[in-house]
């Protein structure tokens, strides 16, 4: 069951950083929320017992399953997903000012505004 | 609301202060308030009315009064020059409120930390009362030197802070003054205190922020210089004295400081030409004074530069008020050389400014003059040179003071001029006659600077300032004063020009250059991490995740691999469990391939949900039920904005063909990365459980907070703060799709 | 873009259920499995029914949405409260009343007991941020398309 998770967990994490090193910026959202879901299924196997869920009346001799990494998921689910809804009206900001999602294009672009930002203060001192 | 209202406001406030410190002091006696404020980390909220707070709070809000009551009429008629509107007079008189509240709480504070606190607040205030011109670029870069010079240095007094409680284990100032004693240690804390003091006061090496900060408007000037920001300086080395006078030779350094303040200020406030920078050279060198006499260690010092300090703040708010009204006479004349003869125009402006030009000049029957007579009494107390010096010191003042008063009102008139509303001088005439009547009767002021002068000192401090006609010691050097300085008026044109001479070599080699130098090495610095990085993502992203690996790996290599690496068996009840992290890792992959952009979203979606459903089989109902909601809706939200970008830039981006040579290296990448993961994740999962975990505490202790559901426990009890870090991330991701989708309008 | 009757009608009906139940879970979060998270999400799901099957300007006016920044502040102002109001007694952050032990005030079968207080804070702030996202991309969308 460990090898199981843990391929699971690389398998997540190997794709995910794939799609981020893509030039789609929507491709590179999709890619850091697989690596948040590996995150999330690490916390949530690194639970130190499995069993009926924490949650009384518990059944008497049973293995409860560990509630602390229960929490924690929680938590970074609900951060994963406000970052991931910032993330994608980042995107659409980018959009907006370069009229591309393509990382090529946008840095190129930042490339020349920084020239010639540089040009007009040399042309100013 | 009217913006004009904001002045009377102002006033009130003030004027409520300084009575409710007056009473505080005169008939309560003072006080102390003491609360705990974060007990465990040895912090408490203490407050303490004792001599020296007394004196800086009276002169805080007392002067604050009089610059309100100045400004109520001055900044209207300033922002109509500059054709601003009247909206903004009420951030002025904000901010000279915020400046006076910390002030008077830095005065009062008897913690450490507090102290730091309302430090670094009055830096802030300064920022932006310097800077409230912020059109103007002059305005903004003086506030940021103010700022930077002041904020850096204010580390040195968190650091010193910091020492002193690793050393004695409090950050109460009176068991500190109690129990530390004298060693390197103290020295070093001691020293690092008073560098965050000698900056605040614009004393050498730090005096050069000072002279820019005169791109505030003058009310601001006026206030910063007599009885906020720069007093904090002195007030500081005041408060941390019986610290500081521990150790030697940090009181000879205070003593070349204040000599070099006084001598740099003092040449430079004869070159000057515009008014307020002739009165800014003159600030730094009169709080040189005030170091200098903490450097004469007794307690003649002691209880002379809390008398200065009361003294100096009187003449020099009046004088500062006076510069503002002559400008706004002539319709924005600053400069001496074009000013003038206006004893016509303005004569009762001349006789109340007079009153204050003559008590920072130290001439009998002004306030000013007991101000010298304490000064020589400590130079003599301590001998040797000092006398000269200190005669030095008073005759360029005198010198330096008569330039400033006398170009403006006598001699020929070179500018036109016309009233200034009495709102401008009655604040100057009741600060001239509170100089008169310290000359006169100087008993009460005197008792102020005493009840002072024994905190700063520890110890009584009985002094008594009279007139005495005699030819004692004190009364001659006064003479000799008023003689040198007489001289040294009628011979300007002998040194004019090496006075000059040495304002230039400032300007050249002076510490300011090391300023900007560093500002301007720090930017190319930062310009050059910010070139290697923007030039392309996925270059940093690389650079984030290359490092990472090799830590990654050096950290396997350098862990014992006893007991890790374990298979893991698979009970009968796991199959479920099995198959459904197996159809997670197969809708991973698939997120590879999908051209359209909502495919992938669907894609997406499905590992999502089945990641939902692998969680409800680790018997997390709360996490499955958590993991569906969210990735509903993250999928509306992925689809809204996929809605929101045109069809042809998807369709562009999704049928843009890749490289093979890229896809190769990208495979390549994610290959490594995703080993790294499996072995990190592997290994540490198989870490045999331990008998006694917080978990099984948490389940224990569960139904003692009232909870059936133990996740729910842990998330708003136990372990609450996380969820408080997690909500405030979630708020702040609103604002920020705020801003990016509406431009920061909340609806 | 227009939905057809049933959609809407069938948009309008589950919005009670859902606000209903996201409460039910809100309040017995402690007892059962839920909290307010996952009431915050049902809530602000109901709400974005009424987005796709009436647009937003309609769905705009069924609910006050300016009140959604007030909403999710307020959630949170409500959550530090709650936690850090124990400092004025000198009590530890977090400290929930009732303490361990101690007797609970029944309403019903509703426990009064102040983290379903601190529940409530974090069901605000997550039902005014979904509601709020969703808000500002819906009118993105109809700048975009008019």
């Amino acid at each position: 069951m460990i090898l199981v998770s843990a391929l699971t967990i690389a398998v997540l994490f190997g794709v995910g950083s794939y799609l981020l090193l893509q030039r789609d910026l929507i491709r590179v959202v999709v890619g850091i929320i697989l690596v948040s879901n590996a995150a999330n299924l690490f916390l949530i196997s690194a639970g130190l017992s499995r069993g009926q869920a924490p949650i009384y009346p518990l059944e008497e001799g049973v293995e409860v399953s560990d509630p602390l990494v229960q929490a924690m998921t929680l938590t970074a689910i609900v951060i994963a997903f406000g970052i991931s809804a910032l993330l994608m009206s980042l995107v659409y900001r980018v959009y907006t000012s370069h009229l591309s999602l393509n990382l090529e294009d946008i840095s190129e672009a930042e490339v020349r505004e920084e020239e010639s930002i540089e040009s007009r203060e040399v042309a100013e001192d | 609301m009217r913006p004009r209202l904001a002045a009377p406001v102002g006033a009130v406030f003030a004027a409520l202060a300084f009575a409710a410190t007056l009473w505080g002091w005169l008939l309560a006696g003072g006080g102390t308030v003491d609360l705990p404020w974060a007990p465990s980390w040895d912090l408490r909220f203490t407050l303490a009315l004792d001599g020296l707070a007394a004196l800086y709070s009276l002169l805080a809000t007392g002067i604050g009064f009089a610059v309100t009551v100045y400004a109520s009429r001055y900044l209207p008629l300033h922002l109509e020059h500059q054709g601003r509107s009247e909206a903004d007079i009420p951030r002025f008189h904000f901010f000279i409120l915020m400046f006076m509240g910390s002030m008077v709480g830095l005065v009062m504070a008897q913690d450490l930390i507090l102290i730091f606190v309302f430090w670094d607040l009055t830096a802030i205030a300064s920022y932006y009362l310097i800077g409230y011109d912020a059109h103007e670029r002059d305005s903004r870069r003086s506030a940021l030197m103010a700022l930077l010079v002041t904020g850096i240095t204010a580390v040195c007094l968190l650091i010193g802070a910091l020492m002193l409680y690793a050393a004695y284990g409090t950050f109460s100032l009176p068991a500190l003054i109690e129990a530390s004693e004298p060693g390197a240690l103290l020295a070093a804390a001691g020293a690092l205190i008073a560098v965050a003091g000698l900056a605040k006061s614009a004393q050498v090496p730090f005096q050069f922020w000072l002279p820019r900060a005169m791109a505030a408007p003058t009310p601001v000037s006026a206030y910063l210089h007599s009885a906020a920001m720069v007093a904090a300086g002195v007030f500081l080395l005041g408060r941390f004295y019986p610290l500081i006078q521990k150790t030697d030779w940090l009181l000879d350094a205070l003593l070349v400081v204040g000599l070099g303040s006084m001598a740099v200020g003092g040449i430079l406030a004869l070159t000057r030409n515009v008014l307020k920078q002739l009165l800014a050279y003159s600030t730094i060198s009169q709080y040189g004074y005030v170091v200098f006499m903490f450097g004469l260690g007794g307690e003649y010092g002691a209880v002379g530069a809390s008398f200065y300090v009361i003294a100096h703040a009187l003449a020099k708010a009046a004088l500062f008020l006076t510069a503002g009204a002559v400008t706004e006479a002539t319709h924005g004349e600053t400069r001496l050389s074009h000013l003038g003869g206006l004893r016509r125009e303005l004569p009762f402006l001349m006789v109340a400014s007079g009153f204050s030009a003559a008590g920072l000049a130290a001439l009998p029957l002004t306030i000013g003059f007991f101000k010298d007579e304490l000064f020589f009494e400590a130079a003599l107390e301590r001998g040797g040179v000092f006398p000269a010096l200190a005669v030095a010191g008073a005759v360029l003042t005198f010198a330096y003071t008569w330039r400033f008063w006398s170009g403006i009102f006598l001699g020929e008139r070179r500018s036109e001029a016309h009233g200034v509303p009495a709102a401008m001088t009655v604040p100057v005439a009741a600060l001239g006659a509170l100089v008169i009547a310290g000359g006169l009767y100087v008993a009460p002021f005197a008792r102020l600077a005493q009840a002072a002068g024994e905190v700063t000192f520890n110890a009584p401090t009985p002094i008594d300032p009279a007139y005495h006609l005699d030819a004692r010691a004190e009364n001659l050097m006064a003479l000799a004063t008023y003689a040198l300085g007489v001289l040294v008026i009628l011979s300007r044109s002998f040194w004019i020009g090496a006075a000059e001479a040495f304002a230039r070599l400032g300007e050249l080699a002076g510490p300011e250059r090391l300023y900007f130098a560093s500002l301007k090495g720090l930017n190319a610095f930062s310009d050059r991490i910010h070139d290697l990085e923007v030039r392309d993502l996925r270059t940093r992203v690389a650079t984030i995740l290359g490092p990472t690996g090799v830590l990654v790996g050096a950290g396997l290599l350098f862990t014992p691999t006893r007991g890790a690496y374990e298979v893991g068996a698979i009970g009968p009840l796991d199959w479920p469990l099995f198959l459904a992290l197996i159809l997670v890792a197969v809708a991973a992959i698939a997120t590879v391939f999908p051209r359209r952009h909502l495919t992938l979203a669907l894609v997406l979606s499905s590992v999502g949900y089945i990641l939902a459903v692998v969680f409800a089989f680790f018997g997390g109902p709360d996490v499955a039920m958590v993991q569906v909601l969210v990735e509903t809706i993250m999928a509306l939200l992925f689809i809204g904005i996929l809605v929101l970008l045109p069809r042809k830039v998807l369709e562009r981006e999704a049928s843009n063909p890749i490289p093979r040579r890229r896809k190769v290296r990208d495979a390549g990448v994610a290959l490594i990365a995703g080993f790294f993961a499996f072995a990190v994740s592997w290994s540490t999962l198989s870490q045999p459980a331990l008998e006694e975990s917080v978990a099984q505490e948490h389940i224990r202790l569960a139904p003692e907070a009232h909870a059936k559901d133990v996740v729910t426990a842990i998330l708003a009890d136990f372990r609450g703060l996380d969820t408080l870090g997690e909500i405030t991330v979630v708020g702040i991701a609103l604002l920020g799709i705020a801003t990016l989708l509406s431009r920061g309008r909340l609806w | 873009m227009k939905t057809s009757v049933m959609t809407r009608v069938v948009a309008r009906v589950l919005l009670v259920p859902a606000l209903v139940v996201a409460l039910a879970i809100l309040i017995k979060g402690y007892a059962d499995t839920g909290d307010g998270f996952n009431a915050g999400v049902i809530a602000a799901l109901g709400m974005l029914l009424q987005y796709v099957a009436f647009g937003y300007e309609e769905a705009e006016r069924m609910m006050p949405v300016r009140l959604v920044a007030v909403i999710a502040f307020g959630g949170l102002l409500l959550s530090l409260a709650v936690a850090l109001l124990p400092l004025f007694w000198g009590l530890a952050i977090f400290t929930h009343v009732p303490g361990p032990g101690e007797e609970v005030i029944h309403l019903g079968t509703v426990e009064l007991i102040t983290p379903v207080v601190f529940d409530i804070g974090v069901f605000m702030l997550v039902f005014g941020f979904a509601v709020g996202a969703i808000d500002l991309l819906a009118r993105a969308i109809h700048r975009r398309e008019t």
